[in-house]
């Protein structure tokens, strides 16, 4: 059994075509500019809003959840797209998520991942998938720590198990202002990546206010220590520099 | 555009123009008496009597002239002969010719003049039918008072010394244009003339088809450039809105100036062109209410074309609306419509699929209330001890008595009020010498709403779940509760809304809503004659009465039923969804899930028209890859056999409302920054901040 957070259809930012996304809950980091804190744990959870409440959490068999996922096929496929696994961390519920793929008709796979994992469950989705979105968020492991509440060892050490698996990737960098947006963590990103095989392009997503938004229904505090509204420095060079496709999103 | 449009946008978007308006009275009643005037024959004479009461406008700036000065539709002067016969036969008023199309590429090429001639020849050919004669002396009439108009309006321009003009307005509208500007001056008069002569909801047609022959000459003879062209239609569209505060609809703006493009021809070849898509991005940069654009398509439609659709979405005014010819030609043809014929649809002023010229149909007859049908037989059905199928057949009856009573009501108003003006402009009407609200047209069918349900569904799959399947809620229990509007029964208000099955997000509901057309269309098909010896088409718009339709029986002031509290959990008084949408407040999978929700209709029985209708915020709409991904989903729409699609994008009021009423707005998807959310669940800073990003991009 796994457990998800949301599914969303006609996700048109997740990735090429019409896909539709998974959120799988639970993650690894605590990233402090994470905008899905009902992704933090993986049980269930009641979320109070405006509207009123309800629980977020719903567990599904492979079978289900594959069955629910192939009752679109026809349109994914037909539209260049297909589905897309995120989280929370996908990863933390590999062995789920890969039997799910298993069953999946035909379907195009994405996976968008923090690379926070051991190499085992990395390699078991990574190898199911079509094309994978890979989080660098911080170079330096120190910082990384600060952050995101974890070092960057496995995540590195799965960057380059990744770029040896002729799997396309797409490396993702959120540029939230002062953490991860300097000079020096943007051009030691680029220096890390520059020509590892299967690296299809950069995207760096500026971070805009409105990350803490679900905070509150979740019963949590949203106290980011950097300044939320400081304007994120864009800075594709690096990127150019070493030869890399880069997209703003 | 260019800054001389953007300010004549400006002006007419603030009706500067309103200051050259007067207050003109025109009562025709005594001397139409005094001098014993047929009916014809008094729509001719205030059709006349507008055209001398209008003084012409021409601004410097303008290249295709006419502002209406003088206020109103005039109204119909029965003569006292006419009702004295609707009375002695317990009849009542007729009907007008309204919410249809002319044969807009037809009087274009013949000029009115030409029409004059083809009246006339009639009139020597049937000179011994009266009826006839009459008939065409009034449409001569009207002919003549629309060139009198004209010929002031050049005589106006000659004293400004507008040499330019003077060449147009001695060319059309009284003979065939010889380029896409007077093409386009030419229509200008013809269609204000419409609501000149007493007709209402005048629609535009197929544009891309009449209109291209004249802009492809002036294009392959180097007369024009294509950015000259955009300029003129520019202009054009602008001056459509400059009376949309005349005319008379359910809120301003709903004055069925729509427009359609692409599709077919009626020979069955692909009829997009240059202008097809030169209308759409005109439209995106003119952006303003009118025209509503609509846009035929099918699974093969070039997905660019639908991506420059799209882009017309992302500005926020609700169109392009889509139709699928895969569905709607065979539909009509289904409905005894001449393929030729179905093959050159376009819509009446919502969505009603009518045919330019020939179409005399009544789309919009009035509506069927799915949950009224539906409830009666779910509360009298319990408390008979019914099975849901027995239930079911109970919904078939009251459904069947909802129809048989409009064709009642129909039978009672069967002389249309004459409309020689607007028969000039359709197709055979003066060659047969009849008038198009008397036998003139060719098809005078009725269309009937099928309002409501998405409610009616979910509140029928609600009680074969919780009172037959799994029998957690007794039928008395139901009974009472919806008696008392739920008032002591909240957590069961709450079960049968939270926990029922519903519409969008469960195949078992799915199916019962195939059921439920299948019966309305049943109904519809069991009529032989509507009144006006036409057929009835069973339809899934709702027009107004989503709000209109859910009042409380004692509360209602409509032919149609209304309806108190509902089984899916609903309070009386809710709204139903408009046109094809789920329930109000229900939360569902998305947009793929929905198109297929409403792929299980049979279009081929269903054929009416009405959208399903869909809000997308417009941060979806982030970048290009994004508005192609629209385009991707109107081609699913099409691939899964769908009829009608509505795209909105939602605007800053929308926003507003979900602040203010979150359960309305459960579904209301908002992107933040790299992700999505419900809008409802993020805190009210974040609220206020998506609202005020909003209105920065107003």
């Amino acid at each position: 059994m796994g457990i998800v957070f949301d599914i969303k259809e006609f996700a048109v930012h997740d990735g090429p075509g019409i896909r539709t996304t998974v959120f799988l809950k639970g993650c690894p980091l605590r990233c402090a500019w994470c905008h899905n804190p009902e992704g933090f744990s993986p049980e269930p959870q009641v979320m109070t809003g405006p509207a009123g409440t309800r629980t977020v959490g719903q567990t599904y068999s492979s079978d289900e959840l594959a069955a629910r996922l192939n009752q679109l096929a026809e349109v994914l496929q037909a539209n260049e797209g297909g589905v897309t696994f995120s989280g929370g961390e996908p990863l933390l519920q590999a062995g789920f998520v890969a039997e799910v793929i298993d069953r999946l008709d035909h379907l195009h796979v994405l996976l968008d991942t923090c690379g926070h994992a051991s190499e085992q469950d990395f390699r078991l989705v990574v190898s199911r998938s079509d094309l994978v979105f890979y989080d660098l968020k911080l170079m330096n492991p120190v910082e990384h720590r600060r952050w995101t509440g974890a070092d960057n060892t496995k995540i590195l050490r799965n960057l380059d198990v990744l770029s040896g698996m002729d799997v396309p990737f797409v490396v993702r960098v959120p540029l939230v202002p002062g953490v991860t947006d300097t000079d020096e963590n943007v051009a030691a990103v680029a220096e890390r990546i520059r020509g590892l095989p299967g690296l299809r392009r950069v995207d760096l997503l500026p971070y805009n206010k409105g990350a803490g938004g679900k905070y509150k229904a979740c019963g949590m505090d949203f106290r980011p220590s950097y300044d939320e509204s400081a304007k994120p420095r864009v800075n594709p060079a690096p990127f150019e520099g070493a030869g890399i496709e880069v997209h703003v999103r | 555009m260019k800054e001389r449009l953007e300010q004549m946008k400006c002006r007419v978007r603030d009706r500067e123009h309103k200051s050259l308006r007067q207050d003109v009275k025109l009562d025709i009643c005594e001397e139409c008496e005094a001098e014993e005037l047929s009916w014809p024959r008094r729509m001719a004479r205030i059709t006349e009597k507008m055209c001398e009461a209008e003084r012409p406008v021409i601004l410097p700036d303008e290249q295709i002239v006419f502002t209406r000065t003088v206020k109103g539709v005039p109204g119909a002067p029965m003569p006292k002969d006419v009702q004295a016969r609707l009375d002695a036969e317990g009849k009542r008023t007729g009907w007008g010719a309204g919410n249809i199309c002319c044969d807009w590429g037809m009087p274009l090429s013949q000029g009115l003049l030409g029409r004059r001639e083809v009246a006339e020849r009639t009139r020597h050919r049937l000179a011994n039918d009266a009826d006839a004669v009459e008939f065409l002396d009034a449409a001569i009439q009207t002919i003549d008072a629309v060139l009198g108009l004209v010929a002031r309006y050049a005589e106006e321009a000659r004293k400004q010394g507008r040499d330019d003009l003077v060449a147009i307005l001695e060319q059309v509208p009284a003979r065939p244009p010889r380029t896409f500007h007077q093409a386009l001056q030419s229509h200008r008069f013809m269609h204000a003339a419409v609501w000149m002569s007493g007709s209402v909801h005048v629609g535009l047609g197929r544009l891309d088809q009449y209109m291209w022959p004249y802009l492809k000459a002036d294009l392959d003879a180097g007369r024009l450039t294509t950015e000259q062209a955009e300029e003129l239609l520019a202009e054009f569209f602008i001056g459509l809105n400059k009376d949309t505060d005349l005319y008379p609809g359910v809120q301003q703006g709903d004055n069925g100036q729509s427009l359609m493009l692409g599709g077919v021809t009626r020979e069955g070849n692909d009829a997009v062109n240059p202008l097809t898509w030169m209308v759409l991005r005109v439209s995106h940069d003119v952006n303003m209410i009118d025209p509503k654009i609509n846009l035929r398509v099918n699974r093969n439609t070039d997905i660019d074309l639908l991506t420059e659709a799209a882009r017309l979405t992302r500005r926020g005014l609700g169109f392009p609306q889509y139709a699928n010819d895969e569905v709607v030609i065979p539909g009509l043809a289904a409905h005894g419509y001449d393929l030729e014929d179905a093959r050159d649809y376009t819509v009446a002023a919502c969505w009603e699929f009518i045919i330019p010229g020939r179409g005399m149909d009544a789309p919009g007859a009035g509506a069927m209330s799915f949950p009224a049908a539906t409830d009666k037989a779910i509360r009298e059905g319990l408390a008979a001890g019914d099975t849901f199928e027995q239930i079911l057949e109970r919904t078939r009856l009251n459904i069947r008595q909802q129809v048989q009573a409009h064709v009642n009501r129909w039978k009672r108003s069967t002389v249309g009020v004459p409309a020689p003006y607007y028969s000039v402009l359709m197709t055979d009407c003066l060659e047969q010498g009849r008038d198009v609200t008397d036998g003139g047209a060719k098809y005078y069918n009725h269309g009937i709403h099928g309002a409501g349900s998405s409610n009616a569904v979910d509140a029928l799959a609600a009680v074969k779940k919780f009172v037959f399947t799994e029998q957690s809620v007794a039928p008395d229990e139901l009974l009472r509760a919806l008696a008392a509007n739920f008032e002591n029964d909240e957590p069961l208000r709450q079960k049968l809304f939270n926990e029922g099955p519903k519409l969008g997000n469960d195949d078992s509901v799915n199916s019962l809503l195939t059921v439920l057309f299948d019966l309305f269309a049943e109904a519809c098909e069991e009529i032989q004659d509507n009144g006006r010896g036409g057929i009835v088409r069973a339809g899934t718009g709702t027009a107004m009465y989503y709000i209109w339709l859910a009042k409380k029986p004692e509360e209602g002031d409509m032919a149609e039923p209304g309806v108190g509290a509902t089984a899916d959990g609903r309070h009386a008084g809710d709204f139903f969804s408009s046109s094809l949408a789920p329930s109000p407040g229900v939360k569902v999978r998305g947009p793929i899930s929905i198109l297929q929700a409403f792929s299980n209709i049979d279009y081929q029985r269903v054929c009416n028209g009405g959208p399903i209708t869909m809000e997308l915020s417009d941060t979806v709409f982030r970048d290009e890859e994004a508005v192609r991904k629209v385009a991707m989903l109107v081609r699913t729409f099409a691939m899964l056999g769908c009829q009608q699609l509505q795209l909105n994008t939602l605007n800053v009021k929308v926003l507003q409302d979900a602040k203010q009423h979150p359960e309305r707005h459960r579904d209301l998807i908002v992107r933040v920054w790299g992700w999505s959310g419900y809008f409802c669940e993020l805190d009210e800073p974040y609220q206020d901040h998506i609202i005020a990003r909003h209105s920065f991009a107003l």
